[in-house]
């Protein structure tokens, strides 16, 4: 058989075990993109252990193993990270998100700095170059806000103010998180990357922002099968070169093309069609690609080991002191008389606590960074490890924590259910009296 | 009328020749209950949600497919980077009022455009009504069922049958 029926049938074998493990770890109440990143180690340790020859398994690339099949399993999964980009700021609304509050603000701008910081620091201290260690940093900014919002849903504090102002700090510190990676993966000198990255937002997000509405308008008009889609796709990768060309990143190429193009309901209409294509293939590939670059052998050497404690009591630590920092100094818009109270200390920790899981975030960064050059190839294994070792513990910690931060408020629920009860049986009762009376 | 004439001017209709006017369309504010937005969901296949009564100013659109998102628990849906806006929806995710749960910016099309163009928007985007606006105000809608309506209308007036 030839090298591409090998790609063919690599590709399939992966949609279909990230299908199946997307959906056996949901069943565990956690991101269905681990069962999708695990699958893909399973399949890329077949590899690495000798177990499959690469030419039948073409998904793991570097570390000895690419191929010219294998740039092309790459550059597939690079598509999936554009999509997702692309499908992420398809999706939000910006009119919401102007309403984002003070707390939800200032703790999102912590919450992401504190980490970036602590992180790029730390790693700075353990012989990192400070470009690959700020890359290390960032990977610890953005918060993955799925896990937290069922947990929070599941104790019944969704719909409290610190429920809602987690979920606006959440979306910003994706946007944060994805805009940051730029400075690790740009190149030349500080005075001309902020130049270039200045220039690149007013042509994306100001330019481009008066203008999307005449090509859209323009699209109508060719009054072609899909046409509306494709000259939307086509504008993407056209930002998605150009960021690349500037400053390695495509991503925030694609991003500013979906958070654009979401101001326009012709837009949002393309969402179904845009998941179809991310969801149905190049996204879960994309998971199960990075999943498969977890040597599993780079466990024999402490570096990964000793890097994913760092990274992981830093994304956990840092997000806490961040974030909540962030929404104790505010108060909760309440006044000074609030910031030293009991309750102004643990709403701040829920709303830190909230904030610790990571996701896809920081594999798409992780991503950029290694592509980029950020991340040199001989440290990338264990930039790899460490990645997902602190996507792991950060997704299984949380639960229990946010469990325990909101004690209070699931006492309180709890108490009020029974009195609810209790009332409820004394009014059956009282009505009973009276029937015998009567 | 020939079913060809009758279609030819149906197509070249202004959506002002077939505006009802909003005294009858499914409008509620962005403040309302969601209960008060199902039930108008019970009978239509959209509600159009304004700014307010007097400003007509066009919010955002609830359609029928939407009650799915509201009834179901936030955690059936997924968390993809950004992506919220569904499970935002779900009355348990914290939705309260038909601002939380409207589509923002829907498809709109303006008053002084014809059928065709109604028709050519309906079939691009996979949609059954779009807003008629002036500006960015509500004044009517154009669903298909509007137009039907109007081609029988049409044809009736020309004498023509449907077995022609």
């Amino acid at each position: 058989m030839e090298t591409v029926t090998w790609l063919l049938a690599t590709i399939g074998i992966a949609l279909i075990l990230a299908k199946i493990g997307d959906s056996i770890i949901e069943r565990f109440e956690l991101p269905g993109v681990l069962g999708e990143l695990v699958m893909g180690m399973i399949l890329g340790n077949l590899v690495y252990f000798g177990i499959v020859s690469p030419q039948y398994l073409p998904i793991v690339s570097g570390q000895g193993f690419t191929t010219d099949i294998t740039a092309i399993a790459n550059f597939l999964a690079k598509l999936g990270i554009i999509f997702l980009l692309f499908l992420g700021a398809l999706d939000t609304d910006i009119d919401q998100l102007k309403k984002t509050g003070v707390t939800a603000t200032v703790s999102t701008v912590l919450g992401v700095f504190v980490p970036l910081i602590l992180g790029w620091f730390a790693l700075m201290e353990m012989g990192y170059p400070s470009r690959e260690a700020f890359a290390g940093g960032v990977l610890l900014t953005a918060t993955s806000i799925g896990l937290t919002v069922r947990v929070m849903m599941d104790l019944g504090v969704l719909k409290s103010e610190v429920g809602a102002a987690s979920l606006s700090a959440s979306v910003m510190d994706d946007f944060l998180g994805i805009a940051l990676v730029i400075f690790a993966v740009g190149t030349g000198g500080l005075l001309n990357l902020t130049l270039k990255i200045v220039a690149f937002f007013v042509i994306t997000g100001v330019i481009w922002w008066y203008l999307v509405d005449y090509y859209i308008k323009f699209a109508e008009r060719l009054h072609v099968e899909k046409g509306i889609l494709g000259m939307a796709l086509g504008m993407m990768f056209l930002f998605a070169a150009l960021a690349e060309g500037w400053f390695a990143a495509a991503i925030e190429g694609a991003f500013m093309m979906g958070l654009t193009l979401s101001k326009l309901p012709e837009g949002k209409r393309l969402m179904d069609d845009v998941r179809a294509i991310g969801y149905g293939l190049l996204i879960p590939f994309f998971f199960v690609h990075t999943g498969a670059m977890l040597n599993l052998t780079v466990f024999e050497h402490e570096n990964a080991l000793i890097l994913a404690t760092v990274l992981t009591t830093i994304a956990v630590v840092g997000k806490i002191i961040g974030r909540g920092f962030g929404a104790w100094i505010t108060a909760w818009g309440r006044g000074r008389d609030f910031l030293f109270t009991r309750e102004n200390f643990w709403m701040s920790l829920q709303m830190g606590i909230g904030s610790i899981p990571r996701t896809e975030v920081a594999l798409v960064d992780l991503m950029v960074a290694i592509h980029g050059g950020a991340i040199p190839p001989s440290d990338a294994p264990d930039f790899i490890a460490a990645t997902l070792i602190f996507i792991t513990v950060s997704v299984l910690i949380t639960p229990p924590l946010l469990k325990w931060a909101f004690k209070a408020e699931i006492e309180k629920a709890k108490a009020m259910k029974v009195a609810q009860k209790v009332e409820r049986i004394n009014e059956t009762k009282e009505k009973i009296r009276e029937l015998k009376g009567q | 009328m020939e079913i060809e004439q009758a279609l030819k001017t149906f197509h070249s209709l202004r959506l002002t020749d077939i505006n009802h006017g909003v005294t009858s369309l499914p409008v509620v504010t962005e403040d309302a209950d969601i209960m008060s937005v199902l039930k108008i969901l019970r009978t239509r296949h959209h509600v159009w949600v304004v700014k307010d009564r007097d400003s007509m100013n066009l919010v955002g659109v609830i359609r029928y497919l939407d009650v799915i998102d509201i009834l179901l628990p936030p955690e059936a849906h997924r968390f993809k980077l950004g992506m919220t806006s569904r499970t935002m929806k779900s009355l348990l995710g914290g939705a309260t009022k038909a601002g939380d749960v409207a589509e923002r910016n829907p498809l709109t099309i303006e008053e002084d455009a014809t059928v065709l163009d109604a028709l050519m928007k309906m079939r691009k985007y996979r949609v059954q009504v779009l807003a008629v606006v002036e500006g960015d105000k509500l004044v009517g809608e154009v669903s298909l069922r509007i137009l039907i309506d109007e081609l029988l209308r049409l044809m009736k007036v020309g004498g023509a049958s449907w077995k022609q």
